[in-house]
């Protein structure tokens, strides 16, 4: 049995209190010790986006993150987003321009377009591009999505 | 099995490094943690550096520098408005690392410890003439970005030593740029070049990165060019000389023989665009 240690944070508005193994990233604490399952272990190397969650509003890879580093800090996943306005537009946007396809990459896409959005609320195609070049996806082609972030970002703005 | 240690000075995470032979510091874990997961390496103990306030936030020095703190993050550093003429270069460099959620993760000491050739700060350190603090055992240290790589990854640090801040002399008015060849945004460079345009457009600072070990910087060269920027020749000749200073390799980016020829469009591509930038400033 390896050795656990606790770790106390705010999980999607919660205070909480977890035992994780020492040195565990953010990801293993997440899925295996919480069973949060939004943020998903893609390449496990940064480079793929699946991981990304909220960490005091920044979005960082899961997979890289040490849990020691996240004590006493705010963490947000997908699980805690439902009543935000410009995710709730993202996801029907996704929905309806066919972005999701098999699942796997779309709630780290939405945490950066968010992001994105919260920051620039009418980005030009090229910046949602560029703000979404930390997310790799293999079934889209990405154009279905690029056309969600650009489509909510529209909405939003009126 | 890998315990984190979170010391909250200096001291005491250097007593810690020298304390257990397998310990390796972390800053942001945007190549540490990566390099784990892939068990490339596997450190007993992780020193964190968060928790040490020196190591936090960009301040303006007494001689008029800049200070960058060691833990600074990417998205802090490319946010920077004291970083200007001279110094912008590190800006730019730093806003084109990976993507915005690397950026807020990685920090400029632990990527300049890490030393990746093709990553894009040693290029803009050189172009900056940085100096790095270092803290050891043996105490604290300066040492010159110039003198501070050795060979491809090995660096002037010593065991058990860390980075605790890299300061940028006063910045000069210039216009300054870092120019990027990848293969897509976010990707490390195939081939890089940091460059500064002195304002009545005579004198040039140029740092090519990821064709050799280190950043390839010919000061001799750029004295040699001085007054002759609007002499394609000349500026021909300079490039040349940086073409023979490289070292690069063949990998999945682009062969040695492509970043070769990728030099002297580099210099070309940068000294047009500053001086375009000159002109409408």
């Amino acid at each position: 049995m390896a050795k656990k240690t606790l770790y106390s944070l705010t999980l999607n508005g919660e205070e909480i209190e977890v035992a994780s193994s020492a040195g565990a990233t953010l990801l293993e604490t997440l899925r295996e010790d919480l069973r949060v399952l939004s943020s998903k272990r893609g390449c496990n190397q940064g480079v793929c986006g699946a991981c990304t969650v909220l960490l005091d509003d920044k979005p960082v890879r899961a997979c890289l993150t040490l849990t020691a580093h996240c004590e006493g800090r705010k963490l947000q996943t997908m699980e805690g987003m439902g009543g935000d306005p410009i995710m709730a537009t993202l996801q029907r946007h996704m929905v309806e321009s066919g972005g999701v396809q098999c699942g796997f990459c779309t709630g780290g896409v939405l945490i950066s377009a968010r992001n994105l959005l919260s920051e620039d609320p009418s980005p030009s195609r090229e910046t949602v591009k560029t703000a979404l070049s930390g997310n790799l996806c293999r079934c889209t082609g990405y154009r279905t999505i690029i056309d969600a972030v650009c489509g909510a970002a529209e909405e939003l703005a009126q | 099995m890998t315990l984190v240690l979170t010391p909250t000075s200096v001291e005491e995470a250097v007593a810690l490094l020298a304390e257990h032979d397998e310990a390796m510091p972390i800053s942001g874990g945007a190549t540490l943690v990566a390099m784990r997961n892939a068990s490339l390496v596997t450190p007993s103990h992780l020193v964190s550096l968060h928790m040490i306030p020196e190591l936090h936030g960009i301040t303006r020095t007494k001689a008029g520098g800049v200070r960058i703190g060691a833990m600074a993050r990417h998205c802090e550093t490319a946010a920077c408005a004291d970083l200007t003429g001279t110094l912008f270069v590190l800006r730019r460099a730093a806003s084109m690392i990976a993507n915005r959620v690397v950026r807020n993760m990685g920090t400029m000491g632990g990527s300049v410890a890490n030393a990746d050739p093709a990553a894009d700060y040693l290029p803009a350190l050189s172009c900056c003439d940085a100096v790095l603090s270092v803290a050891g055992p043996d105490g604290t240290r300066e040492l010159s970005i110039h003198d501070y790589i050795e060979d491809w990854y090995e660096t002037a640090l010593e065991d058990g030593e860390i980075i605790t801040a890299i300061t940028l002399p006063a910045p000069q008015t210039a216009a300054s740029g870092y120019h990027k060849i990848a293969r897509v945004s976010g990707d490390f460079a195939t081939a890089s070049c940091a460059m500064a345009l002195d304002p009545e457009g005579t004198g040039l600072r140029v740092a090519i990165g990821a064709c050799g070990p280190g950043p390839i910087r010919d000061r001799d060269g750029e004295a040699a060019l001085r007054g002759k920027l609007d002499d394609p020749a000349a500026v021909a000749e300079f490039a040349g000389r940086l073409v023979a200073l490289a070292d690069p390799v063949d990998d999945v980016r682009g062969s040695a023989e492509y970043r070769l020829r990728l030099i002297p469009r580099l210099v070309t591509s940068s000294l047009v665009e500053l001086t375009k930038q000159k002109e409408l400033a």
